[in-house]
C-alpha cells in the first residue's frame, strides 16, 4: 500500500535523523495548499553540522521510489533556527513556523 | 519573459556553465604540472554554480539576490542526499561517513572564493594574501585542508559532484 505524505514526511525525517548525527530537529512546514498535488514535502532541518549563512536556503527534489512526493529542503544551524523564531531571518515565501510539524531527534537516533 | 521563464533560463545557465567548469576541473586535474590552485579554482566555481542552479529551479527565492550573492552550496550538500536515499538504502553507516567527509570539503572549498571569511582564513585560490606577515601568492601553496580530495573520500565526493551536474533535470519537479 502506498505511503501517505504524512508517513513518507516521517520517513524522511526518521531516515535524516538515522545517517545525520547532528541534525537536532526536523520542522514540516504545512501550507494551506498542501493537500494539492505537487505541493511538496516542505522540510527545515535544524543540523549544527551545517554552516552559518544568514540564510534559509530550500533545494527541491523529484519524487523517487522511497519518497513519492516533491521534497523541498533547507537546513539551519540552530542559532540561525532560534533567528528565525525571532522573526530575525526570514523563511522562504510561503513558508511560516505558525503551521508546522516537528520532529525531534529519536534519543537512540 | 515571466518570472517563471526567467528563474529556468537562470538554473539551466548556472548548470550549463557548471558543467563546462568542470570538465576544465578535470583537464586540470589531469596535469601535475599545473599548479593545484587552478583546479581548485575551478572546483570551486563548479561548486558553487551548481548550487545557484538547484537554488533557482523549482523554488520562489529571488531570482536577482541568487544571481549576484556568493556561497550556498555548504547548504546544499546535505539536502542533496535525499536525491540518493534509494541507492543508499541500508548504508547508513556508509552514508553517515560520506555526509560528514562532504560537509567538510563543501566547507574547504567555499572558503577557496576570495570573498569568503577572509579575515580568518586568507587562503584563497585566486589573489595573494598575507599572514602572520607572510605574503603567499596560490600559485605556491598546498591547500593542505584539500588533500583528501586525492584520497578515497575526497574521490567519493567528486562523484558526488557529478552525480549532481548529471541529474539536475532528471530530478526536477515534474
Amino acid at each position: 500500500m502506498a505511503r501517505t505524505k504524512d508517513e513518507t514526511a516521517l520517513d524522511l525525517a526518521t531516515w535524516h535523523f538515522g545517517v545525520e548525527p547532528e541534525l537536532a530537529r526536523v520542522v514540516r512546514i504545512i501550507t494551506d495548499n498542501e493537500d494539492e498535488p505537487g505541493e511538496p514535502i516542505k522540510l527545515l532541518e535544524v543540523n549544527a553540522a551545517t554552516v552559518a549563512t544568514g540564510s534559509v536556503e530550500p533545494f527541491a527534489f523529484a519524487p523517487s521510489a522511497s519518497v513519492p512526493f516533491p521534497t523541498t529542503i533547507a537546513e539551519v544551524t540552530p542559532e540561525e533556527f532560534e533567528r528565525i523564531k525571532r522573526n530575525e531571518l526570514q523563511l522562504p515565501i510561503g513558508w511560516s513556523l505558525a503551521k508546522s510539524q516537528l520532529f525531534e531527534r529519536p534519543r537512540a537516533a | 519573459m515571466t518570472e517563471g521563464e526567467r528563474r529556468r533560463a537562470f538554473a539551466e545557465a548556472f548548470i550549463a556553465q557548471a558543467r563546462s567548469d568542470w570538465r576544465v576541473y578535470r583537464i586540470l586535474a589531469e596535469r601535475e604540472e599545473v599548479p593545484s590552485c587552478h583546479r581548485l579554482h575551478y572546483l570551486q566555481m563548479v561548486c558553487e554554480k551548481l548550487a545557484k542552479a538547484y537554488r533557482l529551479r523549482d523554488t520562489k527565492s529571488p531570482i536577482d539576490e541568487l544571481v549576484s550573492k556568493h556561497s550556498g552550496f555548504s547548504k546544499f550538500v546535505g539536502p542533496f542526499f535525499t536525491a540518493l536515499k534509494d541507492e543508499y538504502s541500508g548504508k547508513d553507516e556508509q552514508l553517515r561517513g560520506l555526509i560528514q567527509r562532504a560537509r567538510t570539503l563543501a566547507r574547504e572549498i567555499e572558503r577557496l572564493a576570495p570573498a569568503i571569511d577572509r579575515s580568518a582564513s586568507p587562503e584563497n585560490a585566486e589573489y595573494p594574501w598575507e599572514r602572520d606577515g607572510t605574503v603567499t601568492a596560490p600559485c605556491d601553496f598546498g591547500f593542505p585542508s584539500l588533500q583528501l580530495l586525492t584520497q578515497p573520500g575526497g574521490r567519493a565526493f567528486q562523484n558526488l559532484i557529478e552525480r549532481a551536474l548529471d541529474d539536475f533535470e532528471k530530478i526536477a519537479l515534474p
